[in-house]
C-alpha cells in the first residue's frame, strides 16, 4: 500500500476537484475554508444575525463550508487513520522542537496566538489559502494574486526570523 | 445546559438547510467535496507542520510544488469550462488595505501556527492537539472580527475597486493569457527543486518498505 502520493499527483487530483466543484455538474461555486469559522463564532455564543451584519453577509458562505469542514474532517480522519497510518495524538510538532523550542506552553500558545489572528487576517483579505490561492487565482483573478504575493513574502520572511534555522 | 443543547441542535439543522438550499449542490455532494479534499491533502500530507512552517523556512518545497501545479492545471481547465458554458466567474473583489493587511497578518500566523484554515482541520482529525487550540483562537478571531466588523474592520478593509481577472485587463488576448499564466504555473512548479523536512515521529509509525526513499532515521 502506497503510504503517501507524490505532489504532482496530488496537484492533478486537487485541480480536477477544484474544476469539478466549479463546474456546473458539481457545486457551480469555489472552494473556500475560513469564512466557517466566525459563522460557528457566530453559533456558539449564539450572536444575533439581526445585530451583527457580518453575520448575515456570511450567513450562506459560513453554512456551506461549514457542510464542507465536516467532510474535510472526516476524509483527513479515514486517510489517518487507513492510508498514512499517521494518526497520533500530539502536542507539539517535530519541526518546532527541532527549530523553536522543546516548551508545550510555548507551541500550545503560539497556536493559539496565530490562529486567533489568522482568522483576523483572512476575514479582513476575503479568503485565505483555499478561497484566494486555489480558487482565486485559478480564475486568473487580481485579488487572489495580490493575495498570494503578499503572503508568500509574509511568510518566507516570518520563517526566517521566527525560527532558529542558521545553524541547522 | 438543556437549552443550550437544543439550540445547538437547531442551529445544525438551519445550517443543513441553508447550505442546501443555495443552488450550489446538495448536502451530500458538499459533504463529498470535502471527504476529497481531506483525503487529497492528507494523502499528500502537505497539512503537516513540517511542510508549511518548513516551507516559511525553506526547508521543505513540497507546499508551493503541488500549489503551483494545481493552479496552473485548473486555471486553464476552468477558463475553458466557463467558455463553453459549464462554469461561472466567482470573482472576489480588490480591496487594496483589506488584502495587504490581512495577507500580512495571515503570513505570518500561517508561519506560526504551521497550518492554514483549510489545512489545519486535517491535523485536527489526525489528532494534532496544538492545532484544535488554534482552532480555537480561531473562533475567538472570528468572534471579534463579527463584533468589531462595522465599526473597525469593515473601513479597515477600504475601498472596494472592483472585480478583476488577468484576461479582462488585457482583452482581445483572453485565451493566450491563460494558456501563459498556466503553463507558466506549471513549468514553475516542477522547477521548484524538490526540498524535502520530514517528521521521523510519523515516519518510524510506518514499516521500512513503506516510508518515503529518501528519509532517513
Amino acid at each position: 500500500m502506497i503510504r503517501r502520493i507524490p505532489w504532482w499527483v496530488g496537484g492533478i487530483l486537487m485541480a480536477i476537484l477544484l474544476m469539478f466543484t466549479f463546474s456546473t455538474f458539481g457545486a457551480d461555486r469555489t472552494i473556500g475554508a475560513s469564512t466557517y469559522v466566525p459563522y460557528f463564532a457566530g453559533v456558539i455564543f449564539g450572536l444575533d444575525p439581526e445585530k451583527y451584519t457580518y453575520l448575515q453577509h456570511i450567513e450562506k458562505s459560513g453554512s456551506w463550508e461549514a457542510v464542507l469542514l465536516l467532510g474535510t474532517l472526516v476524509g483527513g480522519f479515514f486517510t489517518a487513520i487507513f492510508v498514512t497510518k499517521s494518526f497520533r495524538i500530539s502536542l507539539i510538532p517535530t519541526a518546532w522542537k527541532k527549530y523553536k523550542n522543546n516548551s508545550i506552553a510555548s507551541r500550545l500558545i503560539w497556536s493559539f496566538i496565530a490562529g486567533f489572528f489568522m482568522i483576523i487576517g483572512a476575514r479582513l483579505a476575503n479568503g485565505c489559502t483555499s478561497g484566494h490561492f486555489l480558487s482565486g487565482m485559478t480564475q486568473l483573478a487580481i485579488s487572489g494574486m495580490i493575495f498570494g504575493v503578499v503572503v508568500m513574502i509574509t511568510l518566507v520572511v516570518t520563517g526566517r526570523y521566527f525560527y532558529n534555522i542558521r545553524d541547522k | 445546559m438543556i437549552e443550550y443543547f437544543n439550540y445547538m441542535y437547531e442551529k445544525t439543522l438551519e445550517m443543513l438547510s441553508l447550505a442546501s438550499s443555495q443552488g450550489h449542490g446538495s448536502l451530500f455532494l458538499i459533504f463529498i467535496i470535502g471527504i476529497l479534499f481531506g483525503a487529497i491533502i492528507q494523502y499528500t500530507r502537505v497539512d503537516k507542520f513540517e511542510k508549511i512552517a518548513g516551507f516559511a523556512m525553506l526547508k521543505d518545497t513540497i507546499v508551493p510544488k503541488m500549489l503551483f501545479l494545481a493552479i496552473g492545471l485548473a486555471s486553464i481547465g476552468v477558463y475553458f469550462m466557463i467558455e463553453l458554458g459549464y462554469a461561472h466567474y466567482h470573482v472576489k473583489p480588490i480591496m487594496i488595505n483589506g488584502l495587504v493587511i490581512g495577507g500580512i497578518i495571515f503570513g505570518i500566523s500561517m508561519a506560526i501556527m504551521g497550518k492554514c484554515p483549510g489545512t489545519g482541520p486535517i491535523s485536527i482529525a489526525e489528532g494534532r492537539i496544538d492545532i484544535l487550540i488554534g482552532a480555537i483562537g480561531g473562533i475567538f478571531g472570528g468572534l471579534v472580527f463579527t463584533l468589531f466588523y462595522d465599526d473597525f474592520f469593515k473601513p479597515l478593509m477600504g475601498e472596494n475597486l472592483g472585480k478583476f481577472t488577468l484576461p479582462q485587463i488585457l482583452e482581445g488576448h483572453e485565451q493566450i493569457t491563460v494558456l501563459i499564466f498556466g503553463i507558466a504555473l506549471v513549468i514553475i512548479s516542477i522547477i521548484i527543486p524538490t526540498i524535502e523536512e520530514f517528521d521521523e515521529a510519523d515516519l518510524t509509525q510506518l514499516k521500512e518498505e513503506d516510508r518515503p526513499k529518501n528519509f532517513k532515521s
